[in-house]
């Protein structure tokens, strides 16, 4: 018994180590800037798997009706036997703002496998016109829908964006993502729910 | 402090588990304890500033950026992003301009467009004028943060700053 808590002290404390490092990676990079000050070139490393009370892999997503831009109600269950990813997002959230070009790619690339993708706004301080100067900024077509007061909790986000779901034909959510992440390693996580 | 404490309660929470998956479980409680706690990211660590009174001068107030962390500058590149942004309420001490340090340009990998940002300490330059005698100036520093891959909701940190003036 002891030797099993000495073992999961040093697995805890590696990890702590990993993400530490991983954090920090974003500062190691240097390049010069406009003012000739350090910058730092920042690396994408997902925060990962969600938390174990927070985790819907494996589960039905979450039901929802929301309203896109245009003021039309958006159900999931529109896409029934569709593979769909569900974007959470906000405009001042650069991390989402690199990945939802990507996704926007995606939805031609795998079209004819029937892949949607949904962004849900997080914004709290913009209205909804902000919301679409940004996502047409952006360059997204994909319908983007504004929140309701209960999408948060059904979806049990954290108190940080992006997060991302990838839901496969059978309404399951095979991945749940935290943070954002290289454009290969999203692709992979498509071609589970899309192939 | 927390890490630790995480790292003590998931060992002694799986002490009661199977060996295998057991790094799993750690690094998800782990996630967890993090998950659990919003933390401000920010923290002014000027408290007190002595000036003369009745003479228009100018304080530096230093704030400094959690490790691994990094907020907008108050001139940020894209509109769309949060800047910072700190504000007294008005009273005895009559505040003039505040100027902000110029930030430090990162790009997320990937991305061509750079992110103008404060990042481990930076100083912001207050001008103020000062009755004589000890004063508590209040305010709200506006600012939004993120890591290297995710961002967190905008926040408001409360600041308050003890002004001596002789």
């Amino acid at each position: 018994m002891v030797l099993v808590v000495v073992l999961m002290v040093v697995a805890g404390v590696i990890n702590h180590r990993k993400r530490q490092a991983a954090m920090q990676q974003s500062q190691v990079e240097l390049l010069k800037t406009k003012n000739g000050s350090d910058a730092a070139s920042s690396t994408l490393a997902s925060l990962g798997a969600p938390a174990p009370d927070a985790d819907l892999r494996g589960k039905t997503a979450p039901a929802f009706t929301l309203v896109d831009l245009a003021g039309k109600k958006v159900s999931l269950a529109d896409f029934k036997g569709k593979p769909v990813v569900i974007d959470f997002w906000a405009t001042y959230c650069a991390p989402c703002k690199l990945e939802m070009p990507w996704f926007e790619e995606f939805t031609a690339k795998y079209k004819d496998k029937g892949l949607v993708v949904l962004g849900v706004d997080q914004d709290d301080v913009v209205g909804k016109d902000a919301v679409a100067a940004a996502a047409k900024r952006i360059g997204v077509t994909y319908p983007i829908l504004m929140p309701d007061k209960t999408i948060s909790s059904t979806y049990k986000l954290g108190d940080y964006l992006p997060q991302t779901f990838f839901v496969d034909k059978n309404g399951t959510v095979v991945e749940e993502v935290i943070g954002g992440r290289p454009k290969d390693e999203i692709e992979a996580d498509v071609k589970k729910i899309a192939e | 402090m927390r890490q630790r404490l995480g790292i003590v309660f998931g060992a002694v929470v799986l002490a009661a588990m199977p060996i295998a998956g057991s790094v799993t479980r750690a690094q998800d409680i782990q996630m967890q304890d993090a998950a659990a706690v919003k933390k401000q990211h920010l923290v002014m660590l000027t408290d007190g500033v002595d000036v003369k009174a009745g003479i228009e001068q100018t304080v530096e107030l230093r704030f400094r950026v959690d490790p691994g962390y990094h907020i907008n500058s108050h001139k940020p590149m894209d509109d769309l992003l949060i800047p910072t942004t700190l504000k007294f309420v008005p009273g005895m001490v009559k505040v003039g301009g505040t100027e902000y340090p110029q930030g430090s340009v990162i790009k997320l990998t990937g991305s061509g467009e750079g992110l103008d940002v404060y990042q481990g300490e930076f100083k912001v330059r207050m001008t103020l004028v000062a009755p004589r005698g000890f004063s508590t100036m209040t305010g709200t520093v506006r600012y939004q943060a993120c890591d290297s891959a995710s961002c967190f909701p905008p926040r408001t940190l409360a600041v308050k700053l003890a002004v001596t003036a002789k």
